[in-house]
């Protein structure tokens, strides 16, 4: 929509944009390693189950996706292939990262085939620590990441920025 | 708990010579086998807790895995791999309070069965039916590590030779495709080598147990802290 | 099927013949007598499964090469989880090997520490207590039923049915309840050290862990009738990937996989003792057919024998210390050893080299799922495209375990 791309949005349509936004997330997972099976563990699991959120996982491709959530350590050899997914993502796009493995090498700093943290490929909005992070962790990465969802365009040009793809810059 | 005393390992001033330790009938029923069907191609063997260990010829590495095969009954192969014997690189300080980084003895020396260089293979076998495993060292030329393939004996090694190929520079004569298993393709250098350093280590070395952050309330003990510890 | 060949190429005498311009011959056959066993120019098709993709368990690409809906060859390319184990393990002290390592088998993770504890222990000469052995036997079995819960539930899943995966998950929370009760973490718990175990049991959990035990059986009923009494899953899985005894051992196959191909061989009663397994009581499962069925078959009596066991565990659980005396720097004295145990994926061992630092010189980690995985060049020729995903979730694979 030119409206949002070019930032004229009025208040209340973007307060009720945001707000069906973040309810309505699909989640595409990229469950590499262990952080995978406590992402499992949040969504197939009944107990953290994360679709009362409004997340829903297993979209068919990432090009239906609207959020990312690497969980688990990206090696060298692997990286290529999460910037290929991510480029596939239509804007707007979030990615969380999962664990201390995507945040930063987590206990893999020193090896010679670990990316250090997936935010050296691709830009990162949420990082959740923790080597697993337990389910209500990342849960709560999800909630953090609704707010800010609900707060794009509200003071600020984010939502613009997202819309057009372009970065964000973090003050 | 037995305990026999590896080749390089200091002589005990106080202890009296121990027996050799008792080896139970599995351990002699190889050794047995192993000195009737491989006889000098042994250079040398030696009882390992409850496995035996035998360091065998270069040349003879293809019969030996037709002899495990047949006549040791292992059918079961478990891994072959590569060592490198060349001292690690400096980590920790020997004389420092941090523990928290391994201090390795810097001359070289060989593990059980010895060794006649830096570079070895050793493989490991098992018999379902018999419950008994055997260890096979063979040593490499350190310039030109070249070694017999066992793929076709045993084609489970089609692996564990590939990844011994890229992780050590090791070439398996007679392998079907040595081609690179783990790494990335325009990956450079042996990973496991003792000379491949690791970077991440190498630009900012591990902080250890030392506590560089101070506590809030004392700036002054941070400043002095600080330069006490770069 | 029955090859008419007609033979000249005129052609029947009534065909129709059209002047003027060339007719090819095989068009003027009928068609019940043409030859049916002409081969159509085809080409073949190189499918990638890439190394994300929901089937395979993780970063496993397998590039496959197929002829209509048969595989002709298949070439599994892995290493996009190759994290570097064995270097990493040489540049840290003991300790902290043992809270990389845990990290290997992702699904049983406390699993993977007990060889490597096993050979660090006989190399010092050190003994832990025996209720630190009784601790850490209900701690493994249970991370077998865990993992093997997961099994039960996401095999069901790879061929389609959705149910059973809701069941694994639900059932193995419980198994995970009980571990981070214990320890502190649901896996990756870091609650093995040298000499022992971190702390004693809290109070209640042997009353806690019977009533898990009781739901596990409930769980192990309901997935007998509803997967293994499924036609739909016997068809799936029945006669699909066969591994044959020998072959399977010379690829290095092991655990329920090679079990299911009839070999009789667990390393709790064959191989050398190690926790509490000498004391416990307990059946080997096999099944002759070796195939996905007999697989998933073998598992799921295996998970009973776990409960089994953990029950015998409790009630034979002795009272004492859980930790035995040993320095505060742990060092190693110089030496070799090769300590291999019946993990959930199947045998995993560690070869450790020492030379008396506070840490291991080289540690080669031999793990059960690269050979399991090594055999699928050979067991996937032939196979229909949906039996790929049959075979892979039967074989039971962690990339963490193929890649180290």
């Amino acid at each position: 929509m030119g409206l949002i791309e070019s930032g004229r949005m009025p208040k209340p349509l973007t307060h009720l944009l945001n707000y069906s936004r973040k309810y309505s997330l699909w989640m595409f997972q990229w469950g590499l390693a262990c952080c995978a099976i406590e992402m499992g563990a949040a969504l197939a699991s009944p107990r953290y189950d994360m679709m009362r959120l409004g997340v829903i996982p297993f979209p068919a491709s990432p090009r239906q996706a609207d959020l990312v959530v690497v969980s688990g350590t990206v090696t060298d050899k692997m990286a290529p292939a999460i910037r290929r997914l991510y480029e596939q993502m239509p804007d707007p796009k979030y990615v969380i990262s999962m664990g201390s493995c995507a945040n930063c090498g987590g206990p893999y700093w020193d090896s010679y085939s670990v990316t250090k943290g997936i935010d050296q490929v691709i830009p990162v909005d949420i990082y959740v620590p923790g080597c697993p992070p337990r389910p209500e962790a990342l849960m709560e990465a999800i909630v953090m990441l609704q707010e800010r969802i609900q707060n794009e365009g509200i003071g600020n040009d984010q939502l613009a920025k997202r819309w057009r793809g372009e970065p964000i810059t973090v003050a | 708990m037995p305990d026999e005393t590896p080749p390089d390992a200091p002589v005990a001033e106080t202890e009296p010579a121990e027996a050799p330790p008792a080896l139970s009938v599995k351990q002699e029923a190889v050794l047995a086998r192993l000195a009737e069907h491989l006889g000098d191609a042994v250079i040398e063997c030696v009882p390992l807790f409850t496995d035996v260990v035998a360091r065998v010829q270069p040349d003879a590495w293809p019969r030996v895995a037709d002899v495990a095969k047949e006549h040791l009954d292992c059918d079961y192969l478990s891994f072959i791999s590569g060592i490198d014997w060349a001292p690690a690189p400096k980590e920790g300080d020997e004389g420092s309070s941090d523990t928290s980084s391994p201090v390795q003895p810097t001359e070289m020396t060989f593990g059980v069965a010895g060794s006649a260089g830096r570079f070895q293979v050793f493989a490991h076998v098992q018999s379902t039916q018999r419950h008994w495993g055997v260890t096979f060292k063979v040593d490499l030329d350190e310039a030109d590590p070249h070694i017999a393939s066992w793929v076709p004996v045993y084609p489970g090694a089609d692996w564990h030779e590939r990844e011994c190929r890229e992780m050590f520079g090791f070439v398996f004569d007679g392998h079907p495709s040595l081609r690179p298993l783990y790494l990335p393709a325009d990956f450079e250098g042996h990973p496991l080598r003792k000379d491949f350093p690791l970077l991440a280590r190498v630009v900012k070395p591990w902080p250890g147990l030392v506590d560089v952050e101070a506590m809030p309330s004392e700036p002054e003990a941070a400043a002095s802290e600080s330069e006490a510890s770069t | 099927m029955s090859t008419t060949d007609t033979g000249t190429t005129e052609g029947p005498a009534d065909a129709p013949t059209t002047p003027g311009f060339q007719v090819d011959p095989r068009a003027l056959t009928p068609l019940a007598d043409a030859r049916v066993d002409v081969e159509l120019d085809t080409g073949d098709m190189i499918l990638n499964m890439g190394p994300q993709h929901p089937a395979t368990h993780g970063t496993l690409r397998l590039v496959v090469r197929l002829d209509g809906e048969r595989v002709v060859s298949a070439d599994p390319v892995i290493g996009y989880m190759h994290r570097g184990y064995e270097k990493l393990a040489e540049f840290r002290t003991y300790p902290q090997v043992t809270t990389l390592i845990n990290r290997i088998d992702w699904l049983s993770s406390f699993a993977n520490e007990v060889p490597f504890l096993e050979a660090a222990e006989k190399l010092m000469e050190v003994e832990a207590p025996p209720r630190a052995k009784y601790i850490r036997t209900i701690l493994t079995e249970l991370s077998r039923i865990a993992t093997f819960l997961l099994f039960l539930g996401e095999m069901g899943l790879q061929v389609g049915a959705l149910t059973p995966a809701f069941y694994g998950f639900r059932d193995r929370e419980h198994i995970l309840n009980l571990i981070e009760a214990v320890t502190g973490g649901r896996f990756h718990p870091n609650f093995n050290r040298i000499g022992g175990v971190k702390d004693d049991l809290p109070w209640g959990w042997l009353a806690e862990c019977r009533s898990a035990m009781k739901i596990v059986f409930d769980g192990c009923d309901v997935f007998e009738d509803l997967v293994l009494g499924n036609e739909i899953f016997a068809a799936r899985c029945k006669g699909v990937g066969i591994i044959p005894a020998e072959l399977g051992a010379a690829y290095g196959v092991s655990g329920s996989n090679l079990r299911a191909s009839g070999v009789d061989w667990d390393l709790r009663r064959d191989g050398e003792p190690y926790l509490a397994y000498p004391d416990l009581d307990f059946k080997v499962w096999t099944h002759p057919d070796g195939d996905s069925f007999a697989r998933y078959w073998v598992r799921l009596q295996e998970t009973r024998e776990s409960a089994r066991m953990v029950l015998q565990c409790l009630d034979a659980i002795p009272a004492g210390a859980v930790m035995a005396k040993v320095p505060l720097i742990i060092k190693v004295p110089a030496g070799e050893i090769w300590v291999e145990t019946e993990n959930p994926l199947g045998q995993m061992g560690y070869y450790v080299v020492s030379k008396g630092a506070t840490g291991p010189f080289r540690v080669k980690i031999r793990s059960a799922s690269f050979s399991n995985v090594s055999i699928l060049p050979w067991l996937l020729r032939g196979v229909y495209v949906p039996d790929i995903i049959t075979i892979l979730a039967g074989l039971y694979f962690i990339l963490g375990d193929i890649d180290r």
